[in-house]
């Protein structure tokens, strides 16, 4: 043999040939390695006469041919383990494998604790039936214009257009974390809302608070917004249950209030349920009223203008603001996304499923619709995946705020969807028209067939038999969709002898 | 309707029997990369459409190289690629069996 000087080139190859070889099975390694340096002598030497500038394409190719050797390794692997399952490719299995991920798509959306809280708000985004009540005068950010003493006249009035009425009124309160923290240390001015006992039903949140009649017995409790729980603790998931100085009170933290759960006027940092809110306000508050089906039936526009006969405001203009409708709820922007998607889809695939390309009489009717089943149920059960998933990035984050996340939320529902999409109607195009399997086995018919049979493309075979499938790379006037061939019974004597599935 | 024979294990037998009797020939005749060649062949060996000998030692030695694994065809083998030929006349065209056996 040639002694010969070795490069960095010759450790990188051996390396490549090394590692590959550790996927096969430690009887047939030896000589796996044995045949493949044999080899890559030989593609040396012929790559050797290029250099000078031809050297990087003698490398690249002796790598490329490296390479192939984990494709080889693996294939050795394989063969001495188990031969392909009968259920490879099949609709069944197709099916089974997307309800595993739809199951487990659907457990993580159940165990992040950021998705849990999303989930937990739906219900309220959905019905969008609160207004807030404030003078019309008022422009700019809403201000508390609404007096103790009408909201209690409204509270002891039978009403038309509202069966249930809250107030609240903010003040500016330091806040010291620690019980036992000395008077300056670490502190933090917060805007704390003290609202009348029925505010978080009235919005129905299902957020189980002490009740603030029973708050002699134990201490009061607050409950945070997530922008000061990230800002004042660090985003600490052990914050519920710590007690804090807030003034001159002490209370305990009962919570966090995600993100667009109480998103009411008045930039709240922390929420406290007050049984004498309305009697300690003297001054003006804001009031949160619940439409009735005849409130909501005059709801034409996000606001409406309310007349009061309370002789202070006979000559004011009151106005009633819709709440809940300035964020979208996460079905809707996944519903957005997903018809992004679809209009988009058109750029980046061909939306045939290739039912022209079938032969009319070796596909029959029942067929036909058990192909159309089994499309409709591939994306009933990815539009539920794609969305679960979507949640899963969005509000798994929980140091992301509910904007971010709707952000992140579109953007992964989209190109998930658009992929998706492409992917479905792929594998429906690949799937042979008589046994719904799907094709194996590519072939790239390159360069010799472009001569002989003027097109150059892929053909795959229906591992059960009964067809093959040619799909030019470039189509052209002559050959511009996919074909499936119907193999008929003289093809059975081509392939005599041959009882098991052959590359 | 038993399993069938793919393009490239067609190719691949036409270009044993032309003569191109181990890897990095095949590959060099029929375009296909290493990775697409090798493992289509450990299955034709596994369904004993050919069979794989090492030269001796001896011979290698005498040529300073290290020794390589010959493929052959096996009587199953051949029968399959003269089935195949009859079903695609261009087989033989694209790789002729005088090309090599003389090489």
């Amino acid at each position: 043999m040639r002694p010969r000087a070795f490069s960095a080139y010759d450790l990188l190859y051996a390396a490549l040939l090394r590692t590959a070889s550790f996927m096969v099975p430690r009887a047939a390694r030896a000589e796996w390695r044995r045949e493949w340096r044999g080899e890559l002598w030989h593609v040396r030497q012929a790559c050797a006469p290029l250099s000078g500038t031809n050297g990087w394409q003698a490398r690249r190719e002796v790598t490329a041919f490296c390479l192939g050797s984990f494709q080889d390794a693996l294939c050795v692997r394989r063969a001495g383990s188990t031969p392909l399952p009968a259920a490879q490719g099949t609709p069944r299995q197709c099916l089974f494998v997307l309800a595993a991920l739809l199951v487990a798509s659907y457990a993580v959306a159940l165990l992040l604790p950021g998705v849990r809280a999303e989930r937990s708000l739906w219900p309220r985004q959905v019905s969008a039936n609160l207004v807030q009540i404030q003078l019309a005068a008022v422009e700019g950010a809403p201000r508390p214009s609404i007096s103790t003493r009408l909201f209690q006249s409204w509270q002891g009035q039978r009403q038309r257009f509202f069966d249930g009425f809250a107030f609240y009124h903010v003040e500016n309160e330091i806040m010291r974390p620690a019980l036992e923290a000395p008077a300056g240390s670490d502190w933090s001015a917060w805007r704390v809302a003290h609202s009348s006992p029925n505010l978080l039903n009235l919005l129905g949140l299902p957020i189980e608070f002490p009740d603030p009649e029973a708050a002699s017995i134990t201490l009061p409790s607050v409950l945070l917004s997530e922008r000061i729980w990230k800002r004042d603790f660090g985003a600490d998931p052990h914050v519920a249950g710590l007690t804090i100085r807030l003034g001159l009170r002490t209370m305990r933290i009962a919570g966090i209030a995600p993100d667009g759960s109480l998103a009411l006027p008045g930039s709240v940092d922390a929420w406290e349920l007050d049984p004498n809110a309305v009697s300690d306000s003297a001054g003006h508050g804001f009031v949160i009223a619940r439409l009735t089906a005849a409130g909501r039936s005059m709801m034409d526009s996000p606001s409406v203008h309310i007349s009061s006969d309370d002789p202070e405001y006979e000559n004011e203009d009151l106005l009633g603001v819709a709440l809940g409708q300035d964020q979208p709820a996460p079905q809707t922007v996944y519903l957005f996304a997903l018809l992004l998607a679809l209009l988009a889809l058109p750029a980046i695939t061909t939306v045939s499923l290739g039912e022209a390309s079938m032969h009319p009489r070796e596909t029959s009717w029942p067929r036909r619709l058990f192909r159309w089943s089994f499309f409709a149920a591939k994306a009933a059960l990815l539009l539920p995946i794609l969305y679960f998933v979507s949640l899963d990035l969005a509000y798994g984050f929980t140091m992301l705020s509910r904007e971010q996340s709707i952000y992140i939320q579109l953007a992964a529902a989209f190109g998930m969807c658009l992929f998706s999409m492409r992917w479905a109607l792929k594998d429906q195009r690949q799937r042979c028209p008589v046994c719904m399997r799907l094709v194996t086995h590519p072939a790239q018919v390159g360069q010799a067939s472009r001569t002989f049979l003027d097109w150059n493309g892929t053909e795959m075979m229906c591992m059960g038999g009964h067809t093959l499938l040619h799909v030019p790379s470039l189509p052209t006037s002559w050959f511009g969709a996919q074909r499936w061939l119907y193999l008929d019974t003289s093809w059975n004597f081509l392939f005599a002898g041959s009882t098991r599935p052959i590359p | 309707m038993d399993a069938k024979l793919s393009h490239t294990a067609a190719l691949i037998l036409q270009a044993l029997d032309a003569g191109f009797v181990y890897g990095f020939s095949i590959m060099e005749m029929t375009g296909l990369p290493s990775g697409t060649v090798y493992p289509a062949m450990r299955r034709l060996e596994r369904d004993e459409l050919i069979r794989s000998q090492w030269e001796k030692q001896s011979i290698a030695d005498a040529e300073q190289r290290p020794p390589r694994k010959y493929y052959k065809l096996t009587a199953v083998g051949e029968s399959t690629l003269e089935a195949s030929r009859r079903r695609y006349p261009l087989l033989e065209r694209l790789i002729p069996s005088s090309e090599a056996k003389s090489v």
